[in-house]
């Protein structure tokens, strides 16, 4: 992916598993994303919350990609399934602020995943790029 | 700009403090603080010291409920609930603030409702049966209904029936009101949290759509956009020539809204918990309990009712803890010991803190079902 001409950043809540092992392996395949994507690094996604998130966009991010472990392999038990409702909740809540629905995507994410996360984000910079 | 200690007091009225400690009585969090002590006496007695200090880190500076229940009684009308406002603006300048609820998320959704180019989509809830209009005179204000509906479906809340029921009524009263699109919050737990800015901006941006709307009257469901509304923004906003009204205010004005409904069923027994801004803020505590009677249910009244009632225990979604749960639980066991099956009220806010506690509790005692007066009301029709 080449590198976009986003002005606005967009930010990765993964969990410390296998959402940062999944961009981990991406790296080590020496493969590229945009610059303008920054990963952080959370104990388990079970920590994010609907104010965190907003916060992300009120402070302007153009994107929010939530990257937690494959569905009955969250090393926290439930953590992955709790970031998935706080997801939900929080698409609705951008919704009724106007962003699109794009800006906020959610994965269970397993190490071989990274093309799919690589197409997710895809999405989330041509929905996050200005009209 | 914060006014000054100094000024704070003389605008407040502390100054002429008797010391009596009759708003110690009464204070919901004097009585529940879970650790520690603090009372509206001391924290007057501490910003008349003089000492900045002491008085900003009082821990009733952050967490009064400004329910007014202190100046209520106060013989001196020492304007306490006013005094904490004031003084938040002034710590917040000093870098203080209080703790955040639900992670900061319901002030977070209101600064980013400061952004002039929003365009919401909260309109959603309007279905094909309910009419609105793009010129009618009257605005309906759902307030943060649509996001609140988001946030607390968990609770047995009613969100946006609430809504819908006001525009049911209000379509049967013959009104078919504008709702805005772009409707913002309406500021009023940044005004009482000190955050002038986002209030301001939450503000300006109100009046301008109403401006623009041609609206000569709004009707809230909500006590705190009614009283922010109607008295808030003409004092620290701008002033506007606009009518508001709470919905039961309306209601309570419509003679023959009983009469459109003959032969209403005798529905139980219910009692009303009155929401501070519509109670003791603007002296509204008649209109619903007529209302509650016209909707055919036997009101049986809490020890602490009317000018006495007791706020559901949490405000401006800032600092819940042990203290906070306790209030709600005591309100809860007033309620329960009526012999009443329904709790009626008619704040949104008032129906989400006392189903919170309720939900969360240990306690062996039968739920009871906590409801607003307009969704009671719109089953009338």
């Amino acid at each position: 992916m080449s590198d976009q001409k986003l002005e606005k950043k967009v930010i990765v809540f993964c969990c410390n598993w296998q959402g940062f092992r999944t961009l981990e392996r991406i790296g080590a395949d020496r493969r590229t994303y945009s610059s303008m994507v920054y990963p952080l690094r959370l104990a388990c996604l079970g920590r994010i919350t609907p104010g965190i998130i907003l916060k992300t966009f009120e402070k302007g991010a153009a994107g929010v990609y939530l990257a937690g472990c494959p569905e009955s392999e969250c090393r926290h038990q439930t953590g992955n399934q709790a970031a998935y409702q706080v997801f939900q909740e929080s698409r609705a809540l951008l919704k009724l602020l106007g962003y699109r629905e794009e800006q906020l995507q959610f994965a269970f994410l397993g190490p071989d995943d990274g093309e799919r996360f690589l197409l997710d984000l895809e999405i989330i910079l041509t929905a996050g790029e200005p009209a | 700009m914060a006014n000054t200690l100094r000024e704070i007091i003389q605008k407040n009225r502390a100054w002429l403090c008797l010391d009596c400690g009759k708003c110690s009585s009464v204070c919901p969090i004097t009585i529940h603080l879970a650790d520690g002590y603090t009372s509206p006496r001391l924290l007057v007695e501490k910003a008349l010291s003089s000492e900045e200090d002491l008085i900003l880190t009082d821990p009733l500076l952050w967490s009064c409920l400004t329910c007014q229940r202190c100046s209520e009684i106060c013989p001196s009308q020492v304007e306490f609930s006013e005094l904490i406002q004031d003084v938040r603006v002034l710590a917040g300048e000093k870098g203080h603030s209080g703790s955040c609820t639900h992670s900061g998320m319901i002030q977070t959704w209101s600064r980013m409702m400061t952004d002039p180019e929003l365009h919401q989509n909260r309109l959603d809830w309007i279905g094909p049966d309910l009419k609105v209009s793009q010129d009618s005179e009257t605005v309906y204000f759902p307030g943060c209904l649509p996001y609140y509906q988001e946030t607390f479906y968990g609770l047995d809340f009613e969100g946006l029936e609430i809504a819908r029921s006001a525009l049911k009524i209000l379509n049967h009263l013959g009104l078919e009101p504008q709702v805005l699109e772009n409707e913002r919050c309406c500021g009023h737990d940044q005004y009482w949290q000190g955050d002038l800015e986002t209030f301001h901006k939450l503000a300006g941006l109100n009046l301008d759509l109403l401006r623009e709307s041609g609206a000569k009257r709004v009707i809230t469901t909500c006590p705190e956009c009614a009283y922010t509304l109607k008295y808030t923004y003409p004092e620290a906003a701008g002033q506007h020539n606009l009518e508001i009204l709470h919905l039961v205010e309306l209601l309570g004005e419509e003679e023959d809204w009983s009469n459109r409904k003959p032969g209403i069923a005798q529905n139980g027994l219910a009692t009303y918990q009155d929401p501070c801004r519509l109670g003791r803020f603007e002296g509204v505590y008649q209109q619903p309990r007529d209302l509650i009677g016209r909707a055919g249910y036997q009101l049986i009244e809490m020890d602490h009712n009317r000018r006495s009632s007791i706020c559901c225990g949490t405000s401006c979604w800032s600092t819940c803890g042990a203290g906070n749960k306790n209030i709600q639980n005591r309100r809860l066991s007033e309620a329960r010991s009526t012999g009443a099956e329904l709790l009626i009220t008619t704040c949104l806010k008032c129906q989400i803190h006392l189903n919170c506690a309720q939900l969360g509790s240990d306690s062996s005692e039968p739920r009871i079902q906590i409801r607003d007066l307009i969704t009671v009301l719109a089953e009338l029709i």
